[in-house]
């Protein structure tokens, strides 16, 4: 018997769909995590399961290779043939005859598989990270690999509700679109993954474990630090920025410290070097109670900070 | 035939290297710089930028496509913020030493610290923006030769036994064996590191850099450079002969024997500091 006084490491009630004929499998699967955290809808044939697959997607599929009426593969495949439920998590549970010959998974498009048999354990664990892995790949940003908008706003919410003092800090890049326009967006992902770089490894020079880094996507960025520390950031992540970006530009561009183009109606505009503009705001004592208030703060911040065409960044002093 | 199929195989083991020694001094420096964590990347650039080795290791690797912006880098400094700190211990601790021809290296080490000093110095007085960066084009100028030694230990032998045997430079014998200079080595190199421009340019055509198409000024600047620090005798780079001074460098940069004399001076200067380095 497992012990279930765990918490699992994910962070909200999973549901899964067991399609499975062996009901030893499922009466295992079933004493492996707390009804708060594992809720089973169990299906003994494939066919049977496919509609409500679709209509309802649960947030984990454990499909039996043992099924009589369809393979396990095909039941994965068609979940996972569809963009919109790729992301839904599939284990394959085969016995070893199965493993005989070796299968081609990039046609058969499961995360994981169990081969009988198996520990109690080791399946608990098994299918617990594959449920984080698919998290993790599924908000990871395609251009940075950072964590994205769900994880971004998980952790927000996690340190407000722990009541934990904290400074968040918007980044975003001024005249990144003028670049692209003229340079094309393979050079602009270029700045991105640069931009990226520079914030990660500056949070990451400081102490303390808790400092994280999430993309929101296009020139968009968030860090979270401690409060005392997140100026000294800002300032280093102003200044290596503004010292490295000239040199993304033509060596003509760089010299005269702007891009000259040629808008859609014939108008000639100069766009200056691109700046990197960060509004932090800080949670203190716990006054926030929703991460929808520390979005609302930073982007008015975020206007005032775009003022300035140079790279800067603005505190939210408001106490 | 033979020459086209000595070329092949060169070019091969050439782009094999995976890993180049360096010499135990500035590394021994930077492990310590490395072991604490409050160590700023400013710290660490100012100790990497004497060593050939160490530098062209930064810039291949925050030069890789894996970090997404090849090509774009030629700034030890900027190389370090981009790779961040465990990036760099990683490269510290992985980079092993030469355990023979010490004392050869050490002359060629020198060499090109001093020609990296005297390519800063001349860029800074042409009046070019980041001298720094003209100074890492110099510090790489003569990488091909430390990659002969590490891969092509008997052709790299063969050469210095002609420089020996038949009075000529380093250069001129690397074309009496190979067929071939340095400077193509280094173009290898340069393009299979992804390395930006004007570096790439400096190291292929530091000997000819009046048939240099791009960054004909980095070209001219390490030329320049080179010729200098051969003048002061100071370190070895294969050979104790000065190399051929181009004209054209010169016009290129609008240098009269009056700002080359100023160069001089200042090298001079600076040499007496550089020459404090251990390697």
């Amino acid at each position: 018997m497992a012990d279930v006084s765990h918490n699992p490491p994910f962070s909200h009630k999973q549901r899964a769909f067991v399609i499975s004929p062996d009901l030893e499998l499922v009466e295992t699967l079933k004493t492996l995590w707390s009804s708060e955290w594992m809720e089973f809808t169990v299906f003994e044939r494939g066919r049977s399961a496919i509609e409500l697959l679709f209509n309802e997607p649960p947030d984990l599929l454990i499909v039996d290779n043992r099924l009589e009426d369809i393979s396990g593969a095909e039941v994965a495949n068609s979940v996972k043939s569809e963009n919109v439920y790729r992301q839904l998590p599939v284990v394959l549970v085969m016995d070893h005859e199965d493993m005989d010959e070796p299968w081609d998974w990039t046609t058969v498009e499961v995360d994981d598989f169990l081969v009988r048999p198996f520990t109690p354990s080791e399946a608990r664990d098994r299918i617990n990270l594959t449920i984080c892995r698919a998290m993790r790949a599924l908000d990871a940003n395609p251009l940075s690999k950072l964590p994205g908008n769900t994880s971004i706003i998980q952790r927000i919410q996690l340190l407000i509700d722990k009541k934990e003092d904290f400074a968040l800090a918007y980044c975003d890049l001024d005249y990144f679109k003028s670049f692209n326009d003229k340079y094309g967006f393979s050079r602009g992902d270029e700045v991105l993954m640069m931009t990226a770089r520079v914030i990660v490894n500056t949070i990451k020079s400081f102490p303390g474990g808790k400092n994280f880094v999430g993309h929101v996507g296009g020139d968009d960025f968030v860090f979270i630090m401690p409060p005392d520390l997140v100026e000294e950031a800002c300032q280093r992540v102003v200044q290596s920025f503004d010292a490295i970006v000239p040199h993304f530009y033509d060596a003509a561009d760089r010299k005269q410290g702007k891009i000259v183009s040629t808008d859609r109606q014939g108008v000639v505009r100069e766009f200056p070097l691109m700046a990197v503009s960060i509004a932090v705001v800080f949670n203190i004592d716990g006054r926030m109670e929703h991460f929808g208030e520390a979005s609302a703060i930073a982007m008015s911040l975020k206007k005032k900070a775009k003022e300035n065409p140079k790279s800067c960044y603005v505190l939210d002093r408001r106490t | 035939m033979q020459d086209m199929d000595l070329k092949t195989s060169v070019k091969g083991q050439v782009l094999a290297i995976n890993d180049l020694p360096t010499l135990p001094g500035v590394l021994d420096e930077v492990t310590k710089l490395v072991e604490n964590p409050e160590t700023s990347t400013e710290e660490i650039a100012s100790v990497i930028v004497k060593d050939q080795v160490l530098s062209a290791k930064v810039l291949k690797m925050v030069n890789s496509p894996v970090y997404g912006f090849p090509g774009r880098i030629s700034s030890i400094q900027h190389g370090l913020v981009l790779l961040g700190f465990n990036v760099i211990r990683g490269i510290i601790i992985s980079t092993s030493v030469f355990d023979m021809m010490v004392q050869a290296m050490k002359g060629l080490w020198e060499h090109s610290l001093g020609c990296a000093t005297a390519s800063g110095i001349i860029a800074r007085h042409a009046g070019f923006d980041d001298p720094e960066e003209y100074a890492v084009a110099g510090l790489l100028h003569d990488l091909g030769k430390v990659v002969t030694a590490v891969q092509l230990p008997e052709l790299h032998q063969k050469i210095l036994d002609t420089v020996e045997k038949k009075n000529l430079s380093y250069y001129r014998a690397e074309k009496d064996i190979l067929g071939f200079g340095h400077d193509r080595i280094n173009a290898w190199l340069g393009r299979h590191w992804n390395l930006p421009g004007n570096i790439r340019a400096a190291m292929s055509r530091h000997h000819s850099p009046h048939m240099a198409d791009l960054y004909k000024s980095t070209c001219c600047v390490v030329h320049l450079g080179d010729f200098m620090v051969r003048l002061f005798e100071f370190g070895t780079s294969g050979d104790d002969q000065t190399s051929y001074l181009r004209p054209e460098a010169m016009k290129e940069l609008g240098f009269k024997m009056s700002d080359m004399e100023r160069c001089m001076d200042e090298l001079a200067d600076q040499l007496l500091d550089v020459s404090d380095v251990t390697f």
